[in-house]
C-alpha cells in the first residue's frame, strides 16, 4: 500500500470499501437479471443483451474484486459466467421445449416445494433465536404429517386436521424443550430423539392403523383459494388466483415471524434471551418461560409444514414422508442468517431447484443420462451442502444457542 | 444525613461447595449516601451483592428495607423494588442497541409493537438529565468500555433504581473514565441515589464515599466514616496486615535485547490499521511500560507479538528468531509468556479446572504427558503448589475456574505465565481487577522476574502501574509510538502525550 493510502482516515477507509461492497452486489443481480431475460417468458434470442448485462456485472465484481471485496467479488464473476453459459446454451433450444420447464408452473411449483420449508424454518428461526437447537424439526414435521391425516381421515375436517397437527407438534417440542431446557441435556442428542421417536411412533401407528393399504382416499384436503379477481390478470393471476391456503399461510407466517421478532417487545425478549440469558435473567425475563415457548411454537410451526405435506399438496403419509426436509429448514435458517426473509429465500431457492429437478427429469434439454429422475432429486439436497460450505464460519447465529441456561 | 438505614442486610451468609462466601455479613445504607464495600479478591463482595440483587438466594440471614423485612427471590423482585445494579462483567447484548439494552424488558410499546423512537427518546432524556453521555442506536459491540459502563448505569436508572450497586466499575475504565464516572455518582448522589460501590482503588475511595464497610475473608470487619481515613489504614483493614503501596526496586541492568520489533503494522478486525509502524526494544532484565488510553493500538501489538494476530508488515524476533508470520505456539515456543488483557476471553477456559487451565500451554510436554498420554496427577500437583505461591483463594486444583471470583481468576492466569518461565513476558493489565495485597504480590513478581533476567513489556492503562514499574516508557497513540520517557517523568506530561500532545520521538 502506498504511503498516500496509509495516511487515509479509518472512515475514508470505510467508506470505499462500503463502495465496492454494494457494487458486488449490484454486478451479482446483474448476472441473475442475465439469466432471467434468457428464459421464459422473455426467452431473448439477441445474445447480446443477456451478454451484456452479464458482461457488465462481471466487470462491477472485477472492480469490487480489487477494491478489496474480495468475497462478493468472486460471486459476481461467477454468476456473470454462469449467465452467459445458460443464455448460450438456451440460443440453441427450441422454444417449446424451454417453456415446458421454464413457466409459470415452475415458479408455482416453487412455491409448493417451498412451503413445507418454511413452515419448519420459521419454527427453527424460534427456537435458535431463543438459544435452543431444534435438529428435531424432522420428527416434528413428520408428527404433523401423521397425526394430521389421521384426524382428517376420522373426522373429514381439514380444519381439525390442521389442529391435530399442531398438538402433535407441540408434544414433540414439549418433551425437547423439557430435555434440554430442564434437564439441560445436550440439545443436537435430544433432538435427533425425537427424530427417532417421531419415525418410530408415526411408521408403527401407521401400519398398524393402516396396515398395507395405506392412509384412505380423504374426502378433504386443504383447499386452493380462488381469487378471481386475480385470476383473469395475465401471469400474476396464473401464479397468485389459485394456490393453496397453507401457501398464503405461509407468506403471513413469515411475515408475522419478522415482525415479531424485530418489531415487538417479545421479538426482543427472545433474541436476548438466545444471546445472553443472563443478562436476560438480570431484567427479569424469566429464560426458562421464554425458551418453552419459543420451543413449542417451533413444533407447532413446523408440524403445520408437514401437514401441509400430507393433506395440502399431497393426499397420502408415507412412512418418513419428510425425508429430511426438516434438516433442509436447519440449512435454511443458517443460510438466512436466522433471519424470517433471509430463510424464506433459502426455502424458495431449495424449492425453486427441486422444482426444476422435478421438470428437468426426461427432458430434452439435458444429456439422457443426466435427466434420471434420482440423479435429479439429489439436487436439493446438494445445493444444501454446498449453501452450508458457503455460508458456514461466516454466518453468526445466536451467541447463546445450543448452551443451557444454569441459574445459581 | 439522617440515620435511619435504607437498607439492611443482617446477618447473611452463603456457603458455596467447600467455601462460606458470606459469613453472617452485616452491611448497611443510608439514603443519599455513597457506600464503599472493600475487601480482598474473593472477601465475597460480589456475593453479597448478587444476593442483594436476587441472583442467589441466602441461607441465612435478612434483608431490611425501609425497616420492612424484604424477600428477593430473583432479579425482578429487586428490580421492584428500586434495586439496581452493575454487574463486574457486563451484562449487555452485544448485538444489539443501546436502547435496546436498556429498555429490555419493559419495552415502551404502541399496542403490541415495540416503539424503538421512544425508547430511544426515553434513553436521550435520561442521558441527559444525568449527564450520562450515550448514543441510543449504537451497537453495543461497537462502543468503548466506558459508554458500556454508562448504558449499564441508565439500564438501571431506567427501570427507577434509587439504590445502585456498582460492582468494580473502574476496573475496566481508563482514568479519563474513571473521573467521568465520579461525576456521574456525584450527581446521582444529588438527586437522592443511594449507591454501593465497590473497588480495589483505595484512592477512588477516598475521594467518593462517605463510608466504607471492609470485608474479609466473607466477614463484616468494620464500617469507618471516610473522615480520617487514610489508604494505609484502609489497606490494612483489607488484608490484615501492613501493604506497601510502593514498589521498592533497584535500578536495571539490561542486557542484550530479547525482544525486537521493527516497523509493526497491525490492522484490527473492521480491517483498519490499529499499529502503524511500532518499533520497539526490550532488553534482558528491563521493564518497558506501554502507556496508553485503551484503544490506541495497544491490544492489537500484543496481539501481533503473542502470534494471535497476524502483522500486515514488519517484524517481530523473539530471542533471535523471527516469529512475526507465526502462530500462538511458535511464540510461545521461542520463549513468550503472555498476560492477556482479557482473562475470561483469552486467558481461561472457564469450564475447565484451575489444573487443566494452568496446563493449558505445557500439556503436550514432558512432564505434563509423555508419548501422548497425559498425566493428570502430574497437573494437579503443579497446580496445587501454584496455587499456594500465589495465594489463589476459593478454590483448589480441582475447581472450575468459572468459580472463582474475578481477581483470583486473574491471578491463576499470572501463577501460570510466570511459572513458564519465559524469557519474554509480555503482560497487559497484569493487576486488573486485582486487590492491594495481590497487586503488591504481582507487582514485586514482575520486579523479580526482571531481575532474574527476563524482558518484560508491560501494558497498563494505569499511570500508577506504569510509573512505577517500568524502566523506560513508551507512549501510544493512535498506533504509534509517540514518545519516550524515564519513570520520573511527571504524569502530567504523560497525560499529555497519552492524548497526542507529546514530543515526537525521532526513531
Ligand atoms: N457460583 C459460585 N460457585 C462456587 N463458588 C463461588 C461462586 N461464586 C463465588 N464463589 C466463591 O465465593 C467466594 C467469594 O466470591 P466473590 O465473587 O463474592 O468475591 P469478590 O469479593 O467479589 O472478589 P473479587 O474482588 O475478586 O471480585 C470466592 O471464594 C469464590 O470462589
Ligand atoms: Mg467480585
Amino acid at each position: 500500500m502506498s504511503v498516500a493510502e496509509a495516511s487515509q482516515t479509518p472512515l475514508d477507509r470505510l467508506r470505499r470499501l462500503g463502495e465496492a461492497r454494494s457494487l458486488a452486489i449490484i454486478g451479482i443481480w446483474l448476472g441473475v437479471l442475465a439469466v432471467w431475460l434468457s428464459v421464459p417468458p422473455f426467452t431473448i434470442r439477441a445474445l447480446v443483451v443477456p451478454a451484456a448485462a452479464a458482461v457488465l456485472g462481471a466487470s462491477l465484481g472485477l472492480w469490487a474484486l480489487t477494491r478489496g471485496e474480495r468475497k462478493l467479488g468472486w460471486w459476481a464473476i461467477g454468476v456473470a459466467l454462469l449467465a452467459i453459459l445458460v443464455a448460450l446454451w438456451f440460443q440453441s433450444e427450441e422454444s417449446a421445449e424451454l417453456e415446458s420447464v421454464f413457466s409459470i408452473g415452475l415458479l408455482a411449483a416453487t412455491f409448493r416445494f417451498a412451503a413445507p420449508l418454511a413452515f419448519a424454518a420459521m419454527g427453527g428461526i424460534f427456537s435458535e433465536r431463543s438459544g435452543v437447537v431444534n435438529i428435531g424439526l424432522e420428527g416434528m414435521m413428520l408428527a404433523g404429517a401423521f397425526f394430521g391425516i389421521v384426524v382428517v381421515a376420522e373426522t373429514g375436517q381439514w380444519e381439525l386436521g390442521l389442529l391435530g397437527a399442531m398438538a402433535a407438534g407441540a408434544v414433540l417440542a414439549l418433551i425437547h424443550a423439557f430435555f434440554s431446557i430442564h434437564l439441560r441435556a445436550d440439545q443436537i442428542i435430544s433432538g435427533f430423539a425425537i427424530n427417532f421417536l417421531a419415525l418410530g411412533v408415526t411408521g408403527y401407528l401407521f401400519r398398524s392403523i393402516y396396515g398395507t393399504r395405506g392412509t384412505p382416499e380423504l374426502e378433504e384436503r386443504i383447499p386452493n383459494v380462488h381469487l378471481p379477481l386475480i385470476e383473469d390478470i395475465p401471469f400474476f393471476g396464473d401464479l397468485f388466483g389459485n394456490l393453496n391456503l397453507m401457501i398464503w399461510l405461509m407468506f403471513a407466517v413469515v411475515l408475522t415471524s419478522f415482525i415479531v421478532l424485530f418489531k415487538t417487545p417479545i421479538g426482543l425478549r427472545i433474541r436476548s434471551v438466545g444471546e445472553h440469558p443472563k443478562a436476560a435473567d438480570t431484567v427479569g425475563i424469566s429464560v426458562f418461560k421464554v425458551r418453552y415457548a419459543a420451543v413449542i411454537l417451533s413444533g407447532v410451526l413446523a408440524a403445520l409444514g408437514g401437514a401441509y405435506l400430507s393433506f395440502g399438496t399431497g393426499n397420502a403419509f408415507n412412512e418418513n414422508m419428510t425425508a429430511g426436509r426438516g434438516f433442509i429448514a436447519l440449512a435454511a435458517v443458517i443460510f438466512g442468517n436466522w433471519r424470517p426473509f433471509g430463510a424464506f429465500g433459502a426455502c424458495l431457492l431449495f424449492g425453486f431447484s427441486s422444482a426444476l429437478a422435478l421438470r428437468l427429469q426426461g427432458s430434452p434439454l439435458l444429456p439422457s443420462d443426466l435427466a434420471s429422475a434420482n440423479l435429479l432429486s439429489t439436487l436439493p439436497y446438494v445445493l444444501t451442502l454446498v449453501v452450508l460450505v458457503g455460508v458456514i464460519g461466516r454466518s453468526r447465529g445466536p451467541a447463546a444457542a445450543g448452551r443451557p441456561y444454569v441459574k445459581q | 444525613m439522617a440515620d435511619i438505614p435504607l437498607l439492611e442486610l443482617k446477618g447473611i451468609t452463603k456457603r458455596f461447595p467447600g467455601v462460606i462466601a458470606n459469613d453472617h455479613v452485616d452491611f448497611e445504607l443510608v439514603k443519599g449516601e455513597v457506600h464503599a464495600l472493600l475487601g480482598e479478591n474473593g472477601a465475597g463482595k460480589s456475593t453479597l451483592m448478587n444476593i442483594l440483587y436476587g441472583l442467589y438466594h441466602p441461607d441465612e440471614g435478612e434483608v431490611r428495607l425501609d425497616g420492612k423485612r424484604v424477600r428477593i427471590d430473583s432479579p425482578r423482585a429487586a428490580i421492584d423494588l428500586g434495586i439496581g445494579m452493575v454487574h463486574q462483567h457486563f451484562m449487555l447484548i452485544p448485538v444489539m442497541t443501546v436502547a435496546e439494552n436498556i429498555v429490555l424488558g419493559v419495552e415502551p410499546h404502541s399496542g403490541p409493537f415495540l416503539n424503538i423512537d421512544a425508547a430511544e427518546k426515553r434513553v436521550r432524556d435520561l442521558s441527559e438529565r444525568f449527564g450520562l453521555a450515550v448514543r441510543p442506536e449504537a451497537l453495543i459491540e461497537s462502543i468503548s468500555v466506558g459508554m458500556q459502563q454508562r448504558v449499564e448505569i441508565l439500564k438501571a436508572l431506567y427501570r427507577g433504581a434509587e439504590i445502585l450497586i456498582l460492582d468494580e466499575p473502574t476496573a475496566v475504565l481508563t482514568p479519563q473514565e474513571a473521573e467521568e464516572l465520579f461525576e456521574i455518582i456525584r450527581s446521582l448522589q444529588a438527586e437522592g441515589k443511594s449507591i454501593v460501590f465497590i473497588t480495589h482503588k483505595l484512592g477512588e475511595v477516598l475521594a467518593i464515599a462517605d463510608r466504607v464497610t471492609v470485608l474479609r475473608r466473607g466477614k463484616t470487619i468494620e464500617t469507618v466514616p471516610r473522615e480520617g481515613a487514610t489508604e494505609e489504614g484502609l489497606a490494612r483493614l483489607m488484608v490484615g496486615r501492613e501493604v506497601l503501596l510502593r514498589v521498592d526496586k533497584t535500578p536495571a541492568q539490561p542486557g542484550d535485547p530479547l525482544l525486537t520489533v521493527e516497523d509493526l503494522r497491525v490492522f484490527d478486525e473492521r480491517h483498519l490499521e490499529a499499529v502503524r509502524g511500532v518499533s520497539l526494544e526490550v532488553r534482558a532484565g528491563e521493564i518497558v511500560g506501554i502507556a496508553g488510553v485503551d484503544g490506541n493500538g495497544q491490544s492489537e501489538l500484543v496481539e501481533a507479538i503473542t502470534g494471535l494476530r497476524r502483522p500486515e508488515s514488519g517484524r517481530v524476533v523473539a530471542v533471535g528468531e523471527d516469529i512475526t508470520n507465526e502462530g500462538a505456539r511458535d511464540s510461545l515456543e521461542a520463549g513468550v509468556g503472555h498476560i492477556p488483557e482479557d482473562r475470561q476471553r483469552r486467558g481461561l477456559v472457564l469450564d475447565f479446572t484451575l489444573a487443566e487451565n494452568i496446563a493449558l500451554k505445557d500439556y503436550c510436554e514432558e512432564p505434563d504427558s509423555k508419548w501422548g498420554w497425559l498425566y493428570p496427577k502430574r497437573l494437579v500437583a503443579r497446580a496445587k503448589r501454584l496455587l499456594t505461591e500465589f495465594d489463589v483463594r476459593g478454590g483448589g486444583p480441582q475447581t472450575l475456574a468459572a468459580s472463582l471470583s474475578g481477581g483470583n481468576q486473574q491471578k491463576v492466569v499470572v501463577a501460570r505465565e510466570v511459572s513458564r518461565d519465559p524469557r519474554i513476558l509480555v503482560a497487559a493489565q497484569p493487576t486488573r481487577g486485582l486487590d492491594v495485597g495481590a497487586i503488591e504480590f504481582v507487582h514485586r513478581r514482575l520486579v523479580a522476574e526482571r531481575d532474574e533476567g527476563r524482558a518484560i513489556l508491560l501494558v497498563s492503562f494505569e499511570l500508577d502501574e506504569i510509573l512505577s514499574l517500568s524502566d523506560r516508557i513508551l507512549v501510544m497513540y493512535e498506533g504509534r509510538v509517540v514518545g519516550e520517557y524515564s519513570p520520573d517523568v511527571s504524569e502530567e506530561e504523560l497525560g499529555i502525550a497519552m492524548t497526542g500532545g507529546g514530543r515526537e520521538v525521532a526513531a
